[in-house]
């Protein structure tokens, strides 16, 4: 697997023509990997009924990261009103961020009255706060957005989609759901390669071209397979580019199975994902 | 001449404000209960009253047509004048420890670290400024700040820190960011949205292949980047009064928006809470290059100790 290149404060013509540069005649997702990979999960865990979602962060960092369950916060909303507040404005259908935050807000406590929501849902937790925590969401969203919108610089001519969907991907015959996170599709023009790019806070870690590579076979998992994964981490300032081609395909597989190893037997040393990485 | 009239004539030179204000309520000039929120006066400096406003967001704005070029290889030569400096004074042994710079230690002293009610007290004050950038006008400021920094999904140190206080301390918390807030919407009173407002934008830049970490964190930001001109502001957000040290941090944040976006801003700023004053820089070459000594004479300090 091959880190194409580390862009520093990379511009958006400068993403699209990465994006798009890479080259590739034949699927590198074949039946053969995907019925593979779904059976080896099946293995792993398949025993297990617990619901398990596996994504980048368990391949890099490892599947038991959070000590303390799941709870809305003005930070873990940020993104899921982000990215529909990077839609509209990229559209054109609101004028700021800052109103399309307020509005998509608004809307959701709309459906939470209504009844549309189910509980624990994010609208329901809106639904359920005071002003200040619906000011402070709306003012980390459109903060969000507009660092999406200010790094890739969406156009009407289709070149550049944000606010896109994450992958998923549900493993047949087991509990276990494959999730990549997506931000942006990058096609400069008809016809040309796709390239797929996420965004992440802080640094890029030791294995930051390891979860480029697992987001980018759930996307391909799931119908979007991309010529070229990007990673953005725009408080550094920095771009991962890495090309998404048969060895990469299989390191990401091996990533995810190694997680599900993990997952399923977690006193076990050394760990599995240890050993993939090295 | 009356106090007041001193302190007006003495505006432009913030550090001057508050060295004369502060020897104002020394000395009982200005008689009545005002200056310090708590009768041991071993709370932060507030101001008595409502500050005249100063146009801190005329000043950031100032005349666009006057706004100077985005300079593209600006960023460039600045990152490779900090990695040379680096790999000057660290030489080829850089990849352990990881020294991480931030502001507060960009002094020539000893850093220190603000009590827990103070920082407690700047984090308050910040979830406000976000509150009134959604156009929230806070009804009842420390209720409306608590409720925020609970709900932010940060800070949980701090959270835990506020659930402690008893409830002297919490009153006379909340008397202290009341008093701060009235500042802050005397001289922020409304931020258009079409300036694209960003709270909490973070920075870490890694530097001689990551060994090196440059972090900060801008309370505002202003304007969109992307033009051929440069139109971003920065503001920094703080409750002591302003000093020797803002200014470095002032220049610190404009070089660590320069490498991360390329394109360095138009203005930083920093505003104090604590009487109103207000410093705006406009961001020159110099003081990028100043900046960078800073951080290098930082990395050597960190490095050595």
């Amino acid at each position: 697997m091959t880190v194409v290149e580390r862009l520093c404060a990379p511009t958006c013509d400068v993403l699209l023509a990465r994006a798009s540069s890479g080259s590739r005649d034949h699927d590198v997702v074949s039946a053969r990997l995907r019925s593979q990979l779904a059976a080896r999960l099946a293995d792993s865990l398949g025993a297990d009924r617990r619901r398990h979602r596996l994504d980048a962060f368990a391949a890099e960092l490892g599947p038991a990261r959070f000590d303390a369950p799941f709870a809305w916060s003005a930070r873990a909303a940020r993104r899921p009103i982000g990215t529909s507040v990077a839609r509209d404005v990229a559209v054109g259908a609101m004028p700021d961020a800052l109103s399309a935050a307020a509005s998509e807000i608004e809307r959701l406590c709309d459906r939470a009255h209504r009844g549309l929501t189910r509980r624990g849902a994010l609208g329901a937790w809106l639904a359920a706060a005071p002003s200040a925590t619906r000011a402070l969401c709306a003012v980390e969203a459109s903060t969000w957005a507009e660092r999406l919108v200010r790094l890739v610089e969406p156009t009407h001519d289709g070149s550049v989609a944000v606010g896109i969907p994450d992958a998923w991907f549900e493993v047949p015959g087991t509990t276990i759901t494959l999730q990549g996170r997506l931000d942006a599709a990058l096609r400069p023009a008809e016809g040309a390669h796709l390239g797929l790019l996420r965004v992440r806070d802080g640094l890029p870690g030791a294995r930051a071209a390891d979860g480029l590579v697992v987001d980018a076979l759930v996307a391909a998992l799931a119908g979007r397979c991309p010529t070229r994964m990007l990673g953005a981490w725009p408080d550094a300032g920095l771009c991962l580019v890495v090309d998404f081609d048969d060895e990469a395909a299989r390191r990401a597989a091996r990533l995810l199975l190694a997680c599900a190893d993990a997952l399923a037997a977690p006193s076990a040393a050394p760990s599995p994902l240890e050993a993939v990485a090295a | 001449m009356a106090p007041h009239a001193r302190i007006v004539e003495r505006r432009s030179d913030p550090c001057r404000i508050s060295l004369a204000r502060r020897s104002w309520l020394r000395t009982g000039e200005g008689g009545g209960s005002a200056g310090f929120v708590t009768r041991g006066q071993h709370t932060a400096f507030v101001t008595p009253a409502t500050p005249a406003a100063t146009d801190l967001l005329g000043s950031l704005r100032g005349t666009p047509a006057l706004r100077p070029h985005v300079d593209r290889g600006l960023a460039g030569g600045l990152r490779a004048w900090l990695e040379d400096g680096l790999f000057e004074r660290l030489g080829t042994g850089v990849t352990a420890p990881i020294v991480r710079i931030s502001p507060r230690l960009l002094g020539s002293g000893p850093p220190v670290a603000g009590t827990a009610t103070a920082r407690l007290r700047g984090a308050l004050l910040v979830q406000l400024l976000r509150l009134r950038v959604a156009g929230l006008e806070p009804a009842s400021p420390f209720e409306d700040a608590v409720a925020a920094l609970g709900a932010s999904g940060r800070d949980a140190e701090l959270v835990s820190v506020l659930a402690d206080l008893d409830i002297d301390d919490r009153s006379r918390l909340a008397a202290e960011v009341a008093a701060h807030h009235t500042v802050l919407a005397t001289t922020l009173p409304s931020l258009p949205a079409r300036w694209s407002p960003r709270c909490g934008v973070r920075y870490a830049i890694p530097l001689a292949g990551g060994a090196v970490v440059l972090r900060g964190d801008v309370d505002l930001a202003l304007g969109a980047s992307g033009g051929s001109r440069a139109c971003v502001c920065l503001v920094d957000l703080t409750t002591s009064t302003l000093g020797s040290a803002s200014d470095a941090t002032l220049a610190y944040l404009a070089l660590l928006e320069t490498l991360r976006t390329g394109e360095q801003p138009l203005r930083v700023a920093a505003l104090s809470t604590a009487d109103g004053a207000t410093v705006v820089r406009e961001v020159t070459s110099e003081l990028l290059a100043d900046a960078v000594e800073l951080v290098l004479d930082a990395v050597a300090r960190s490095a050595a100790a």
